[in-house]
């Protein structure tokens, strides 16, 4: 239990100055640790599980929280919030501190051309994750012609429209259910 | 940096309202971490803190959001910290991140209970397979979006490659991954002087520490 919580902190703590572009970008080693190195979850469960995060309300990456909670699953409903808690300030915390810390310093950094060339230097960096993340999903996402066609709807309804993401895959839970039953 | 809340006299004020108290920081923080869905975060935001409750100007606000889209994290908690710092100090910062995850968190986990205690049952199974699959064509959305931005030319598709094969194919963990590119994206795009190249070496304006 312990082994599992520390394990929860050391890999989120690492992960938390990394998620250059957001939580998505940490997503496969997310999934390298969750379901190959600690053997948390099976690969489904760890895609069912990101969904879930996903069209629940908050900031990018509860799924943090979700992969906590299954970690801990097996010693018990309490252990398990406690593991959720753990993986979440350890995700948030030491991005939180960096945050507080560099506002200080950013009234000099402002208009140093740097800025321009680290946002210009992060940018392909996160694309390329964000796309290894999306090939991970897809992977346990899409296992037939049905499922592949309500993703590629999704995708050109994020791209053309400004449908909210969340109502999108809410609507796709119900049409699944009526069709794929 | 806090304001002093004593300031009150502030005849020229672009900032309406009064310097909020934790409690009012804590209630805003946290109904925008129950009600901040999917994408255009940032804008939500904005539009709480500037444009409904005044608590920021722009001009205070836009640094903040430069800052946290440069860093590392989530861009809701990033700017969490930063709007609580400058409205109440280190305190204001700590409400605030606490109040925007919180809620959501105790969501997310009620939820994920249910999943892994009431298991795959047929019903879950197709709602989650549709699901699934929209949060597939979500995440490849942002795929597209994040290589509008990243492609600015040839050498930006390498780099996008370049990372995508060392996560995949050689299943490297991230922060490697980034230690490796990190250092030849920012080489690329470091801040060239003039089209011509003139004398100058790259990086002997990085500002000092």
């Amino acid at each position: 239990m312990t082994k599992a919580l520390l394990q929860l902190a050391a890999l989120f703590s690492t992960l938390s100055l990394s998620a250059f572009g957001g939580g998505k970008v940490i997503l496969p080693t997310m999934h390298q640790a969750a379901v190959g190195e600690y053997d948390w979850m099976t690969s489904q469960q760890f895609v069912d599980l990101f969904s879930i995060s996903m069209a629940a309300p908050g900031p990018s990456m509860m799924m943090v929280s979700l992969v906590g909670l299954k970690a801990c699953l097996p010693y018990g409903t309490v252990i398990a919030l406690l593991g959720a808690l753990v993986a979440t300030i350890g995700m948030f915390l030491p991005s939180s501190i960096l945050v507080f810390v560099a506002g200080g310093f950013w009234d000099r950094w402002e208009e140093s051309p740097w800025r321009k060339t680290i946002k210009k230097a992060i940018m392909p960096i996160s694309t390329g994750l964000i796309l290894a993340a999306t090939w991970i999903i897809a992977k346990d996402s899409i296992h037939s012609v049905a499922t592949g066609i309500m993703a590629m709807v999704a995708l050109g309804l994020m791209l053309f429209t400004k449908l909210n993401p969340v109502l999108m895959m809410g609507a796709a839970g119900v049409i699944s259910w009526g069709f794929l039953k | 940096m806090p304001k002093n809340p004593d300031s009150t006299a502030a005849p020229e004020a672009t900032l309406a309202s009064p310097i909020p108290s934790l409690a009012e920081i804590a209630g805003l923080f946290a109904f925008i971490g129950i009600t901040s869905f999917g994408g255009g975060l940032t804008a939500y935001i904005r539009r709480m803190v500037v444009t409904k409750k005044r608590w920021l100007t722009d001009e205070e606000f836009m640094p903040g959001l430069g800052l946290v889209q440069l860093l590392p994290g989530a861009n809701v908690v990033g700017l969490s910290v930063y709007i609580g710092n400058h409205l109440r100090g280190p305190l204001g910062s700590i409400v605030a991140v606490t109040s925007v995850i919180t809620p959501p968190f105790f969501i997310v986990c009620a939820l994920g209970f249910l999943y892994l205690h009431a298991g795959k049952t047929t019903d879950t199974g197709a709602i989650l397979a549709g699901v699934t699959a929209a949060a597939c064509g979500l995440m490849a959305s942002m795929v597209f979006e994040a290589g509008q931005k990243a492609i600015n030319g040839f050498f930006d598709i390498f780099l996008i490659s370049m990372t995508f094969a060392l996560t995949r194919l050689a299943h490297l963990h991230v922060p490697y991954v980034i230690l490796i590119m990190a250092p030849l994206a920012i080489w690329w795009h470091r801040p060239r002087p003039d089209k011509s190249g003139s004398g100058k070496t790259p990086g002997s304006d990085l500002p000092s520490t």
